[in-house]
């Protein structure tokens, strides 16, 4: 056996691409928990505001309720299921289960490890997406041949609330602090990102509020692919909040997860 | 062009205000087994974390750190890419059976798959796992997962194995298997830095050695070679009551021999061991041992056999 063999290390795309990979695997080995949430929770959603809410209010705007209501959480669940991932998940991995050191014996830097974790939410936010579209498609309340696009605002999404996570998750400590950013920050932006109601008839000060948040933009562009006549040029500003959102995020979180992976 | 695989000139590292790593100098030949010494706190882990990028060393003036001619700061991907690294805790992949764990590491190599599968068949027939492959990481015991730990080291080759006390806490059957392997390695070419507490370790596997104490090096040199030149051939440990025998300590310095007290033993030095059992005889005392000095009584001398605070 060659001991000595010049081992290059491997371009910046594989080494991202293998963490991606790593996490797939683990997410495959839970296959069947972890295919069924994401069915499940769409279908409880319409039921229980659908039906319920859906009884007295038959239009919202221009939209019947329900079809409003659907095109409005295609990506929500993308945004919790990135931000559980790159919390708890990530924090677990970093802390607890020290796959991080392991992985950084590895021809990987800090950076690629924080990338391909990032890639990973993205991949959740998409098949997280697309699932709330099939139980929509499945029960004929979304019938639009393009609104399959909206699956991929929900790997926009996925990036966002990843990148925006993984930065919370650089200056954590302790893992019970994430219980701030979800019930302070996330649930609120559930319900104030035009989801489950529209923005057009708040106060202006709350409108200039949901404007601010992320979730509000992504919610707007996969809504657009869902119903009829909404879709135009002026989706463009969304999508560059988003990216705006993304660098800036991203590079906080690279620059401090770097700090905690290197003594 | 010598043969030096690995040079550290005037290393510091420094925490807040702790000087974890302080002044360090040593080199590594290829093909050597070198090891760090040291108790706890002593700054070896560190050491080995500046190697492989792990740990940034504080910035001083006219440090060198040459790792086959590369340097962490600027190519530690290069560095790992041709080291394998064994860290002091075990962090396999809990999620992932034995040979998952090493398939998916593999691929942070950028090997291809076909590649991979005869390398790990390879690797788990080396470190004796071979019955394991489909086994969770859960199910497998502390020298289990230790081997496996080191075989996903050698996926890619390395011509530097860098091991962080690769048998603390295990049983004697395992220790020496482990052993056995890292010299195998060394016969094939590999350069192994290691760092250990165990005395006997070193003793058995490592050609040159380093103690080092708070940060600091204390000695260096081949094992047995630093033994005899800085302590005696063999030692008396007189226990517990029978050493208030020795009424009066000037007897044992009267006979020419040097002694140290810690706790309830007392320990005789002499190149001389008739001299040490004549010794006991003259002092009337039964309870005692006489043996050969070893690497760990010149551990002890150089570290002080009192504890730190890390330890």
């Amino acid at each position: 056996m060659n001991y000595n063999n010049d081992y290059q290390q491997p371009s910046l795309w594989r080494r991202i691409s293998s963490v991606w990979y790593r996490h797939t695997r683990v997410y495959n080995s839970n296959f069947l928990s972890n295919a069924f949430p994401p069915f499940l929770e769409p279908l409880i959603l319409l039921a229980g505001l659908g039906i319920g809410f859906g009884s007295y209010i038959q239009t919202m705007g221009a939209l019947n309720y329900i079809l409003f209501l659907a095109s409005g959480i295609v990506v929500t669940s993308s945004m919790y299921t990135a931000a559980f991932e790159c919390t708890y998940g990530t924090f677990i991995r970093l802390e607890f289960d020290k796959v991080y050191d392991g992985m950084l014996g590895a021809p990987l830097s800090p950076t690629n490890l924080i990338a391909g974790e990032i890639l990973f939410a993205g991949t959740k936010g998409f098949l997280f997406a697309l699932a709330v579209l099939i139980v929509t498609w499945l029960l004929g309340i979304i019938t639009y041949p393009l609104s399959i696009m909206a699956a991929l605002i929900g790997f926009i999404c996925g990036i966002m609330f990843g990148t925006l996570s993984m930065w919370i998750t650089s200056f954590v400590k302790n893992i019970n602090h994430f219980n701030f950013y979800f019930t302070g920050l996330l649930s609120p932006m559930f319900f104030f990102s035009g989801s489950v109601f529209p923005l057009e008839n708040l106060p202006l000060g709350m409108r200039w509020a949901a404007e601010a948040i992320p979730l509000t933009h992504v919610v707007r562009m996969a809504r657009a692919f869902c119903v009829p006549d909404q879709l135009g040029w002026y989706l463009i500003t969304d999508l560059l909040y988003c990216l705006i959102f993304i660098i800036i995020t991203g590079w906080f979180a690279i620059r401090g997860l770097n700090k905690r992976m290197t003594d | 062009m010598s043969e030096t695989a690995i040079k550290i000139r005037n290393l510091v590292k420094s925490y807040g205000g702790l000087t974890a790593v302080d002044r360090l100098d040593f080199d590594v030949s290829i093909a050597e087994c070198f090891g760090l010494l040291g108790p706890n706190g002593a700054g070896k882990t560190t050491t080995m974390k500046i190697i492989y990028g792990k740990a940034k060393p504080t910035l001083s003036k006219d440090t060198v750190i040459d790792i086959f001619g590369c340097h962490p700061g600027r190519d530690a991907l290069v560095i790992k890419a041709f080291s394998g690294i064994v860290p002091q805790q075990d962090n396999l992949d809990t999620e992932l059976n034995v040979k998952d764990n090493l398939l998916i590491y593999s691929k942070f190599y950028g090997m291809k798959t076909r590649e991979a599968r005869n390398r790990i068949a390879e690797l788990l027939d080396f470190m004796e796992l071979q019955d394991k492959a489909g086994v969770k990481i859960r199910e497998l015991s502390g020298g289990m997962q230790r081997r496996l730990t080191i075989a996903r080291a050698l996926l890619n080759k390395p011509k530097l194995l860098i091991l962080d006390e690769p048998t603390t806490g295990l049983d004697p059957q395992v220790r020496h298997l482990i052993w056995n392997k890292i010299r195998e390695l060394k016969e094939m070419g590999v350069t192994v830095l290691l760092t250990t507490h165990y005395m006997e370790e070193a003793f058995q596997i490592c050609d040159r050695i380093v103690i080092m104490d708070k940060g600091k090096k204390m000695l260096e040199g081949a094992p047995h070679k630093l033994l005899s030149a800085n302590l005696e051939a063999y030692v008396m440990e007189i226990y517990g009551s029978a050493r208030e025998n020795v009424s009066d300590p000037l007897q044992v310095e009267g006979a020419g021999i040097r002694y140290e007290e810690y706790n309830d033993t007392m320990f005789v030095y002499s190149y001389n061991a008739d001299k040490l059992s004549r010794l006991a005889e003259v002092l009337d005392i039964s309870d005692y041992h006489i043996r050969q000095a070893n690497l760990e009584d010149l551990f002890l001398k150089v570290t002080g056999r009192g504890l730190n605070e890390l330890q």
